[in-house]
């Protein structure tokens, strides 16, 4: 229920974006890697899930990953399917829009899935070459989570049976 | 005639198979320490299974071992080749177990990337994975780049050493004995982990904002895997999602490090130093670094990829630095390698091919064989200006003044074509695939010459056949091929000898 109300609300809030800015609507990160030469220097919103770490640096920017792939919405830990490698961009933005977000998605955490504006800068020569999204606002789709693995105790028993039987094989052949 | 072998053969494999097992157990503690302080106990069952499976293995040949077992050359031979077939199936245990392989072969490809320092992957979901299992991604990549034989011969050397320690495509030796070479080796190593993990986890922490606990974690698989020449990264970005040019600097000293060989880094550490630049393996490096840096730079330059002088640099040096050291990390997508037409994707595609130097933890064709076949063209050519008398001699430096004999030429010239032939092998079948030639070609000499760079053919969706030549090429390309071709015969011996 919680969700579907944090669904319907990011949903409401990015509507909101259509009135206010020239953003390209519905850009996909995929887009952004395949169409960057084309999509350069353009206003874009894109959804996905901030992964990796939040590197706040000296200089007042924050930098981190936007990833837009399948795991985003059917993470395998809670059993999406395995169907290939991320997608992600850099995001680069000011401190101030990063300050207080949850944990960035990692094994650990399921990352805040959030809708972020920008403009895209592909090969920046400020940045000597460098293509990321410089994100001017950020609204929060879905929540962070903390996520867990229960442990795999059939596994560890067959590794320690394993280890077991190896001791007691090499203490007979040391008495042989 | 062919020589059928005893149970004798098949119990002194055993028994030295069971001992380098033992070794690689020992190593897949550390990632099983790793689980327990981070609590990931999921991944911690696998890596016990793991351990279980190497350690029942080292009994087992231990038990079968004959009561003088003797180690000759081609028992040695087909030791390292089982050895590098045997481990990454072992070792991709955890990486079926974790859920983010579509089947276990492509766990065993990871794992055979992994090992064999490559660096091409298909596995899902990368940035969600236990830190754990990333840390044995990275450690296979040290462990293949160090070599697992030297890792064993560091702890037993015995009379048949040096079989083995030739076996895993290491020509060089610079000092007495096999021994004395695989601890100078990890000596290397270790000093080098030091001091890059050291810097590049404060650049992670100071300068990217890292968390100090993430920068480490960084640090440290970033560093196993640049040393080998691996090119894995923790991140789906590869070394792009640092987004910094110190970063990647440092970085590159871990790559420099990887590349050099051992017997170099001796000479540097020992002397004498001036063999840095006077070796011909130093000198023919130095200059194809320069020729397909300067193809890639022209390249680019004409696409107008880049609008300003410093991205041109900083993304052409990165990328084909990368290529040529066969790390195989990348600041850029691989859309956006694959986009590179003309002279720069050329350029990278030469530098992947060519490879680093001898003895070290690249791949490729290797920088000396390239001088030397350089050498022998030259005398070819001198030979059919001079009169019909005239006698051609060359010498080059090589830790000493050597000459370019006929025997010489033919090992590298054999090699070199073999190399050339695996190329193509894997770009044949891509291409039957319907993969345009020059993605295939690229993709063929990246896993042939264990880079690891990609322009998205190698992906969980690519064909079975192409995926299994994609590990024989890396396996092959990594051993060098005396290794392989030893294990062909021994199964041929035993099937058809007397």
């Amino acid at each position: 229920m919680t969700r579907t109300i944090r669904l319907v609300i990011g949903a409401a809030m990015c509507f909101s974006f259509s009135g206010t800015a020239s953003a390209t609507e519905g850009t996909t990160v995929s887009e952004l890697i395949s169409d960057s030469e084309a999509i350069a220097g353009s206003e874009v919103t894109v959804e996905g899930e901030l992964v990796g770490d939040y590197g706040f640096r000296q200089d007042g920017w924050m930098w981190t990953q936007l990833n837009g792939d399948d795991y985003v919405h059917f993470p395998i830990l809670d059993g999406g399917e395995p169907t290939g490698g991320n997608t992600g961009v850099g995001v680069r933005m000011p401190v101030e829009l990063g300050q207080g977000l949850d944990p960035p998605g990692g094994y650990r955490n399921r990352g805040p899935i959030v809708m972020v504006t920008g403009v895209w800068k592909h090969h920046d020569p400020a940045r000597q070459g460098e293509s990321y999204l410089e994100a001017t606002s950020l609204t929060i789709v879905e929540s962070g989570r903390p996520r867990s693995q229960d442990p795999q105790w059939l596994v560890m028993l067959v590794g320690l049976g394993l280890l077991a039987g190896s001791l007691v094989l090499w203490r007979t052949s040391r008495r042989d | 005639m062919l020589v059928k072998p005893t149970k004798s053969d098949f119990r002194v494999i055993a028994y030295y198979l069971g001992r380098i097992s033992l070794i690689v157990a020992a190593a897949g503690c550390l990632p099983l320490l790793w689980a327990v302080l981070t609590a990931e106990w999921h991944p911690f069952g696998s890596f016990l299974l793991m351990i279980g499976v190497f350690t029942s293995l080292g009994v087992l040949g231990g038990r079968l071992a004959p009561r003088h077992p003797k180690l000759d050359w081609s028992h040695g031979m087909v030791v390292v080749a089982l050895t590098w077939l045997v481990v990454p199936l072992i070792g991709a245990i955890p990486f079926v177990l974790s859920g983010h392989f579509g089947t276990p072969l492509d766990a065993i490809f990871d794992s055979v990337s992994g090992l064999t320092t490559t660096g091409l992957a298909v596995i899902s979901d990368l940035d969600h994975l236990a830190t754990s299992l990333n840390f044995w991604r990275h450690l296979l990549q040290f462990l293949g780049g160090l070599g697992i034989i030297v890792a064993a011969l560091t702890v037993f050397a015995g009379p048949g050493g040096i079989t083995l320690y030739f076996g895993e495509a290491r020509g060089e030796r610079f000092l007495p004995s096999v021994t004395s070479i695989s601890r100078f080796i990890w000596t290397v190593a270790a000093v080098h982990l030091v001091v890059v993990v050291a810097a590049m986890t404060l650049v992670g922490w100071l300068v990217l904002g890292f968390e100090v606990h993430r920068a480490a974690f960084h640090a440290i698989t970033m560093f196993l895997a640049g040393f080998s020449t691996g090119g894995f990264a923790p991140q789906s970005t590869s070394i792009g999602y640092y987004h910094s040019a110190i970063f990647e600097g440092v970085a590159a000293i871990s790559m420099v490090a990887g590349v050099m060989s051992f017997g170099l880094h001796h000479s540097l550490w020992r002397g004498p130093r001036r063999d840095a630049i006077a070796n011909l393996e130093t000198r023919t490096i130095l200059s194809t670094f320069g020729f397909t840096l300067l193809l890639t730079l022209l390249g680019l330059a004409s696409t107008a990829a880049f609008t300003d002088i410093t991205g041109l640099t900083r993304q052409g040096f990165f990328q084909i630095f990368s290529a040529h050291t066969t790390t195989g990390w990348a600041t850029i997508s691989s859309t956006e390698l694959s986009s590179w037409g003309g002279l720069a994707f050329g350029g990278i595609a030469i530098a992947m091919a060519l490879g680093g130097m001898g003895n070290s933890t690249a791949g490729g064709v290797k920088a000396l064989r390239i001088g030397l076949t350089i050498k022998a063209v030259v005398d070819v050519v001198r030979q059919a200006l001079l009169p019909e008398r005239a006698v051609v001699s060359t010498t080059y430096y090589q830790s000493g003044k050597r000459h370019v004999t006929h025997d010489t030429v033919m090992a590298v010239m054999t090699i070199s074509l073999l190399y050339v032939a695996l190329y193509l092998l894997g770009a044949g079948v891509g291409v039957a695939y319907g993969i345009p030639l020059q993605e295939a070609l690229f993709e063929s000499v990246s896993a042939s010459a264990t880079i690891g760079l990609s322009v998205g053919v190698t992906d969980p969706s690519m064909p079975t056949l192409l995926q299994i030549v994609f590990m024989l090429q890396m396996w092959a390309g990594r051993l060098e091929f005396l290794a392989l071709f030893s294990l062909i015969g021994f199964f041929y011996a035993a099937v058809r000898g007397k």
